[in-house]
């Protein structure tokens, strides 16, 4: 009963104490409100500070583990994590996360754990703890899916036995970005069994007497991701406040909604490792033109946490990765209950010279004409066509240049132009692959193959899924899939349902939901139906099919060309591990 | 099939299962299709949360609010439902059957 009425007690206080955590990774922008009534020092609770010190009992190998001499940390997490004559902290020194991974300790810590922390501490809590016990970017590469919060096919080949351990309840990226002593793997396993005492029957044990599948990921996740690697040695000791102020040209890719081009002028924000942004760009198909301002963190040295127009109905979250050499930052821009929606990103440094982020459209058929658009920055304002190489048999005819931002030009494409991608030379600037040059749209694909949408919108938010439909050029040897294959990009399609018969009668399509004329599908209301057997929700599994009859199918034919991609329709997440969410509880749709 | 007749239900049911997938010609697509699992936080029990063993959603429990009471208080699906453990021990105290009020059930970012 004690344990349940302190666990009580912290979740009453955790409106307040979870909002001052919240949303620091993505900090920047959040004007955290101020906590009321916070203890200069937290009260001594000697139950639960017997609870967490044999979680963090001494033991770790005697020549690993960070010192912490984080004032904040000494103080805030001292009654619980013993320090030692080196200033090593129990379970703390013993593993280095991403800033997500550090904030949802500390989120759990004040949920479950009593601490105290105000904003302006917590935010330096995860700051400390993401750049001296953080991953170095070769570490974090297979992992970016995770923190760019990516719906992806995600497979972990190193050990597929211990992926089928971790994956039963959360995704392996969250175990991929984290590293730590053999101790520390043991440990976070006993607070897995400790907090979720099922996971013995459900992932843990799998019965017999010989090693069981907890055994195992402890040995692999001990030697796959030790604390310690010449990794973090390296990048630690290079490590430094990257200088980001000055203009970028931004490139990206919106499922669907297509390229987006545009500039972002970054300026110093409050703290050195601290930015703000002003951001502007378009979506090159329609011509949309979007303006948003907004703030950011990079945290150890390379990893860019931020949010454009904070609070309002479309922030857009960024997670990006600055290259080593300052010169690019590549991610994800995303929103959406279920972060579905935004761009992909390149951020290229615009440092005098002309910039060229992309041509659209990006596919020119053999024998035809277009007028193309060439986007950049410090682009000439009265380009000549002769400065324009496009190789062998591309040729350009007229140019009109404007705000230095963007050229339209005239192409043209010779009968016998050798069919592939072609790299553009532009006044000392280029660009790899700024066009395909093709002749036909051979087949299509539909993006993603696999997609996931969440019925909602009576008690939780739905969760929506953008299509696109990619066309394909089977390339020089006319043969599909193969190495010379030419990506076409976005193709216009119709957009339709099928039934995937699943069972006998399959009626799914019926209740799912929408798939909108822009490949954006919509689920259908949370909740029982009655109208369905056993009062199902609307859930399903459909197909999205795409169909072109485009300009582009071989000349003469009749044919369309179509595709298809795997649709689930599925339940909501009624508990979702949002490191950066301000409020712990509440509902979003009315 | 020709000298074949159903003569029940189950055996109807089939052949139009069958003529249904001869209609239905995917040549055209770029790859074989073979199941696809979008990543969710979990994609191995049978039936899951988000997709069952085969990857599609008829075997999952349904409906899911019929099954709600069950995973939080057993704490069975720890990154899909709060658990009445140590996260939100009180998440289901405004609805008596999680089948007529789960409106009043509310989203936890634990």
């Amino acid at each position: 009963m004690r344990r349940k009425a302190t666990t009580r007690r912290a979740l009453d206080r955790l409106p307040a104490a979870a909002m001052a955590v919240g949303a620091l990774v993505f900090l920047g922008a959040r004007a955290l409100p101020p906590v009321p009534d916070m203890p200069s020092t937290p009260a001594v609770d000697l139950a639960s500070a017997r609870f967490a010190g044999t979680a963090g009992a001494p033991g770790q190998a005697d020549d690993e583990g960070y010192p912490i001499d984080s004032q904040v940390i000494i103080v805030r997490c001292q009654r619980c994590h013993e320090r030692d004559d080196e200033g090593r902290m129990t379970r703390i020194s013993y593993e280095r996360k991403t800033p997500e991974g550090w904030q949802t300790s500390v989120r759990r810590m004040v949920a479950l754990n009593d601490v105290s922390l105000g904003p302006d501490e917590a935010r330096e809590v995860v700051r400390y703890l993401s750049n001296r016990q953080g991953l170095a970017p070769e570490e974090l590469e297979p992992g970016r899916f995770e923190v760019e919060r990516r719906l992806i096919e995600h497979v972990y080949e190193a050990d597929r036995d211990v992926e089928n351990t971790c994956i039963q309840c959360h995704s392996m990226g969250r175990v991929i970005t984290q590293r730590r002593t053999r101790e520390e793997w043991e440990l976070l396993m006993a607070t897995h069994r400790g907090l979720y005492p099922l996971v013995d029957f459900q992932a843990f044990q799998g019965g017999g007497d010989g090693p069981q599948p907890v055994d195992e990921a402890i040995d692999h996740l001990s030697e796959a991701f030790p604390l310690e690697t010449p990794e973090w040695s390296a990048w630690s000791a290079s490590m430094r406040t990257p200088r980001l102020a000055g203009t970028w040209a931004l490139a990206g890719f919106e499922p669907g909604k297509g390229q987006v081009f545009g500039t972002v002028e970054i300026t110093a924000g409050d703290a050195p490792d601290e930015f703000r942004t002003a951001i502007t760009y378009a979506y090159a198909e329609s011509g949309e033109q979007e303006s948003r301002s907004g703030q950011s963190i990079v945290y150890t040295g390379y990893q860019w946490r931020g949010r454009s127009n904070p609070g309002g109905q479309d922030e857009l979250r960024e997670v990006m990765t600055v290259d080593r050499d300052w010169q690019e930052m590549t991610g994800r821009w995303f929103r959406g209950a279920y972060d579905e929606f935004g761009p992909d990103v390149k951020l290229t440094r615009v440092s005098g010279g002309p910039v060229v982020s992309g041509v659209h459209p990006r596919a020119i058929r053999v024998a035809s004409s277009a007028e193309l658009r060439v986007h950049g920055a410090n682009l000439p304002a009265n380009p000549d066509p002769a400065d324009f190489d496009f190789g062998r048999g591309v040729r350009v005819e007229s140019a009109t240049g404007g705000d230095g931002d963007r050229i339209t030009i005239r192409l043209s494409v010779d009968d016998d132009a050798p069919v592939g991608e072609r790299d553009l030379f532009l006044a000392g600037a280029s660009l790899r692959g700024a066009i395909q040059v093709h002749d036909g749209v051979d087949r299509l694909e539909v993006t993603p193959r696999a997609g996931m949408a969440r019925i909602g919108g009576g008690a939780f938010p739905k969760g929506y899924q953008p299509y696109d439909a990619i066309g394909w050029d089977d390339g020089p040897d006319g043969e599909p899939n193969t190495e010379d294959d030419l990506r076409l990009g976005r193709v216009p399609v119709t957009w339709s349902m099928e039934e995937y018969a699943a069972t006998f009668d399959d009626d799914d399509i019926q209740y799912v939901g929408a798939l909108g004329s822009d490949g954006v599908f919509t689920p259908a209301i949370d909740g029982p139906n009655t109208d369905r057997t056993g009062s199902r929700n609307n859930v399903g599994d459909v197909w999205i099919v795409a169909t072109y009859a485009g300009s582009d199918a071989d000349a003469g034919a009749s044919r369309s060309l179509r595709a298809r991609a795997h649709l689930i329709v599925t339940v909501p997440l009624y508990l979702k591990f949002d490191p950066w969410q301000g409020v712990p509880t509440g509902r979003l749709v009315p | 099939m020709k000298q074949l007749k159903p003569i029940n239900q189950k055996a109807g049911r089939i052949e139009a299962q069958v003529a249904r997938e001869e209609m239905d010609v995917v040549g055209l697509e770029s790859r074989p299709e073979g199941p696809h699992i979008p990543l969710g936080c979990s994609l191995v029990f049978a039936p899951g949360w988000e997709v069952d063993s085969s990857g599609g959603t008829a075997g999952l429990c349904q409906p899911v609010e019929r099954d709600l009471f069950d995973c939080h208080l057993a704490c069975f699906w720890p990154a899909h439902v709060p658990d009445q453990l140590n996260h939100s021990p009180d998440w289901t105290s405004q609805c008596a059957s999680a089948q007529k009020d789960w409106r009043k059930l509310d989203l936890v970012f634990p």
